[in-house]
């Protein structure tokens, strides 16, 4: 049993974990050569992955990263080759439905030196669904790497989500996280990176939405190591009705880390008095010659912006919906999918007008 | 087909407890051009977001009817959608919202017809360069960093394509250069036909030459105290608001 305090998670025990059975992996052409892309449960002895047993990093905890590696029921395993490169993003998509309501994904992602590649996740469920989520993503950046890796939760409001990401990025290799964070009832989801070399890059980039009870915590961390280690952690975020949201943001400079810069940044709006926002921006420094910068701030949607918007026939919910959008748009902008993009604009509609 | 377009009696208006508007009445027919003038504190920005449907503005007495209806109680969404239009004196920043995605939104809830991205492009071009607009406009986000004169040419530029039936326009003119507020009122000028009408709030007359307006009223503390032709601008203009108020307070 687990007790999660700070989303007030009780007594919480996993679920009997069925199969998934669906097909997950979603590739439009053949991949190139260097690249091989398996499901993870294919994997495990053929690859070349031997980077693995990193045991840093504890993610949302011991207990939901053991359970993943036991009882996974699906995932990938990437493997980038030295120099090669995808143009395409990889799509992975779990629909969890009445005969698949349990996904346990364990991905690896392994990018050898000057590999790039863009890799989407999207987790959503079918209505009614009552279902649960639990995942683990491991990332090997190597030397100059560069991954894009994009996570989309948009499950319905009576399932459950946990999520935990690792990263490990070597000399000039670049990870790059963008988490649009739009459903489910409990939602936590933890990225962690470990910038290891020098000039180690990361940049997290977060959208969240929360609407009716829904209970999120999320959790960013960048750990600095290597010199002149660069990191930045963009997060923006709307609360409605009676959600709740714990944030956390921590820059670790670790000794070492001489000339590294982190920064972070959170912007929340309170849409409703009736929400609650807690952030815990952290910074840690064993080093001297470091820059951490952090910010967070919430505002409230201006009566004066509403009513201009609505002068123009927009109905309130309408009109609150563009103003999030607007407060999403910097995130949102980063993704290269147009289609993404869409599904994230459409899920926020749903939410915000049709509710 | 009734002439009639906004028929104001009696209108109280409070901004927390205080009273604002104190008994105003104001007749507008299709196809008029009307000006309110007076002195700052006298109640115009009041009367302008009370006709939008303002929230903070609390209509304690009186009736509003536009085209044939009681609209006290509406919402300032339902009003756009009824033909009304307030061209703002400071108009709102919202960032991230680009000037086209906003105004294509508007459109569509104000006619209740979806609009097609290309056809809307071609509207908005076509209004754009009436107004001397940079195409660069349309994907900047609403009013953010845009000079005053930007933002008021930028509201301009959404009544045309909204096309109400009643533009009010909240002190339009201030921040204007000459060249400006020429372009702004052929605007203004080109969207007013029989069935449409302006009414125009200001407390210079700069407009007016522009303009050619059917009324002109003159509002002092909370009441429209005299109505006239151009012949009140004038008078207004020689004399200064401090002999008008002494000559017209009584009323």
């Amino acid at each position: 049993m687990i007790t999660w305090k700070r989303i007030k998670l009780e007594n919480f025990s996993f679920p009997k974990i069925y199969d998934y059975k669906k097909e997950f992996i979603r590739l439009e052409e053949e991949l190139p050569l260097g690249i091989r892309l398996d499901k993870i449960y294919d994997t495990v002895d053929k690859t070349k992955i031997n980077w693995l047993n990193t045991s840093e990093g504890n993610g949302l905890g011991k207990e939901f990263i053991s359970f993943v590696n036991e009882f996974y029921n699906s995932g990938v395993s990437l493997y980038l080759e030295r120099n090669s490169l995808i143009e395409k993003p990889i799509v992975v998509e779990f629909n969890m439905d009445k005969e698949n309501p349990t996904v346990v994904d364990k991905n690896i992602i392994v990018a050898e030196p000057n590999s790039q590649a863009t890799i989407v996740f999207d987790y959503s469920t079918d209505e009614g669904v009552e279902a649960f989520h639990n995942g683990f993503t491991e990332i090997h950046a190597g030397e100059n790497s560069s991954l894009t890796i994009i996570k989309v939760q948009r499950m319905n409001d009576i399932s459950q989500n946990f999520d935990t990401n690792i990263a490990y990025v070597k000399g000039e290799g670049k990870v790059n996280w963008i988490t649009a964070e739009l459903g489910s009832q409990i939602s936590g989801s933890n990225f962690t990176t470990f910038l290891d070399e020098v000039a180690s890059e990361s940049n997290l980039s977060s959208i969240y939405l929360g609407d009716g009870h829904r209970k999120m915590d999320l959790s960013y961390s960048m750990i600095h190591k290597g010199p002149r280690s660069i990191s930045n952690i963009e997060s923006r975020g709307a609360l409605m009705d009676n959600a709740k949201k714990v944030f956390r943001g921590n820059l670790d400079f670790k000794r070492g880390s001489r000339l590294a810069k982190g920064g972070e940044e959170e912007y929340v709006l309170l849409l409703d008095p009736t929400v609650k926002s807690d952030s815990i921006p952290a910074l840690l420094c064993e080093e001297d010659d470091v820059q951490g910068e952090h910010a967070a701030s919430a505002g409230q949607i201006n009566e004066n912006q509403l009513f201009y918007l609505m002068s123009r026939g927009l109905s309130e919910r309408e009109a609150k919906k563009l103003i999030i959008e607007g407060a999403f748009r910097p995130v949102i902008d980063r993704i290269p999918l147009e289609e993404l993009k869409q599904i994230i604009d459409s899920e926020i509609e749903r939410r915000l007008v049709n509710a | 087909m009734a002439r009639e377009l906004l028929n104001i009696k009696g209108l109280k208006v409070n901004i927390d407890d205080k009273e604002i508007l104190k008994g105003l009445d104001l007749n507008i027919n299709k196809g008029e051009i009307h000006i309110i003038m007076g002195p700052n504190g006298s109640g115009k920005s009041t009367l302008a977001y009370t006709l939008m449907g303002h929230p903070k503005y609390e209509i304690t007495d009186g009736t509003i009817e536009f085209d044939g209806e009681l609209i006290n109680e509406m919402k300032a969404d339902e009003r756009a959608k009824k033909g009304i239009f307030l061209s703002f004196q400071y108009p709102e920043e919202i960032p991230g919202v680009t000037v086209e995605d906003f105004l294509r939104t508007a459109k569509t809830s104000v006619t209740g017809k979806m609009q097609g991205i290309m056809a809307f492009k071609k509207l908005l071009k076509e209004k754009m360069d009436l107004l001397e607009m940079k195409e660069e406009y349309a994907s900047r986000y609403l009013n953010l960093g845009f000079s005053g004169g930007e933002k008021k040419k930028n509201e301009i530029l959404q009544m045309s394509i909204l096309e109400p039936k009643l533009a009010i326009l909240d002190e339009t003119d201030s921040g204007l250069d000459v060249d400006a507020i020429r372009i702004v009122a052929e605007g203004v000028k080109r969207i007013k036909d029989e069935s449409r009408s302006i009414l125009v709030i200001t407390h210079y007359n700069k407009l007016l030459d522009y303009l050619e307006p059917d009324y002109i009223h003159i509002l002092l503390d909370g009441k429209i105290v005299k109505t006239g032709g151009m012949e009140l601008a004038k008078e207004i203009d020689e004399e200064g608001y401090e002999n008008i108020k002494l000559r017209y307070s009584h009323i």
